[in-house]
């Protein structure tokens, strides 16, 4: 380049492009932000909420498994006429209690009904 | 890069025909989408950014044939003088140069490149590049000057 170019490139340089405007991307990266947000919000309670219902469902189906498998044995035990168990109290009174304490795990009452004895007693 | 480049690209518009406001706009939605990912960019990205403003301007202007053209009294040159003038002209005579040429003046001048990048990032020989450079200011000096003559 001859001098009257570095001359004239002076020149140019002395001319500033005007200004532009601040890029206005803070507005549309808070936007984009409360979207991404609101979304990952969404998406937690989702699974939450999938989590809680099968972990809800898990136990209720194995208490529902239990006490099947109690009303199966429960089932499965001959059922004693009150002349039996009279005479077994008579004959041997361990015995008895033995049975009706095993009787008493598996065929309480359900307290939960309306009118039934333990909750009248629990009342009380 | 917005800060940098972003007036010498929105000048360039406007040396390709669009209002400072259009090429204001154009500059800043071709900044977004390279913000947002949008568009693919070479490693070097201010040959593609000259590139993709010309092609808006281009764009915008065939949309816009109709309308009345106000960018020949609208400055998008600042002269510390404040002399408007200077301004005016220099844009006339830029608006005058070749295309090819025309860039080269804004990526050396305006955007600080040597013409060994600028030969890089437009792929044309450093020769070919240095001779346009040349011939640019050849003919910008002599259009200032006839100028400056007539102006006394």
């Amino acid at each position: 380049m001859g001098p009257h170019d570095e001359e004239t490139e002076h020149y140019l340089e002395e001319f500033q492009p005007q200004a532009v405007r601040k890029l206005q991307i803070v507005a549309q990266a808070g936007t984009s932000l409360w979207k991404r947000l609101a979304a990952a919000a969404a998406i937690v309670v989702c699974v939450g909420g999938a989590l809680w219902f099968s972990r809800h469902e898990f136990k209720r189906s194995q208490v529902g498994a239990n006490r099947a498998s109690m009303l199966t044995v429960a089932d499965k035990r001959q059922p004693r006429s009150t002349l039996s168990l009279t005479v077994l109290a008579l004959e041997d009174g361990k015995k008895f209690e033995t049975l009706l304490t095993d009787e008493s795990r598996i065929s309480l009452p359900d307290f939960r009904e309306e009118q039934s004895t333990l909750k009248i007693l629990a009342k009380d | 890069m917005y800060e940098k480049h972003g007036a010498a690209l929105a000048a360039y518009e406007c040396s390709c025909g669009l209002d400072h406001a259009s090429a204001e706009d154009v500059v800043q939605q071709l900044f977004l989408k390279l913000l947002g990912k949008k568009i693919f960019v070479p490693q070097t990205p201010l040959a593609y950014l000259y590139r993709a403003t010309r092609n808006a301007s281009l764009n915008l202007r065939r949309n816009r044939r109709r309308e009345t053209n106000l960018t020949e009294t609208e400055s998008w040159f600042v002269h510390p003088n404040g002399n408007r003038d200077e301004c005016l002209h220099l844009q006339q005579a830029l608006q005058e140069l070749p295309e090819e040429q025309r860039e080269i003046v804004f990526l050396k001048v305006w955007s600080g490149m040597t013409l060994l990048e600028i030969s890089k990032v437009t792929e044309t020989p450093l020769n070919t590049v240095a001779s346009r450079y040349r011939y640019a200011l050849g003919k910008l000096r002599e259009r200032l000057v006839s100028h400056f003559r007539k102006e006394g």
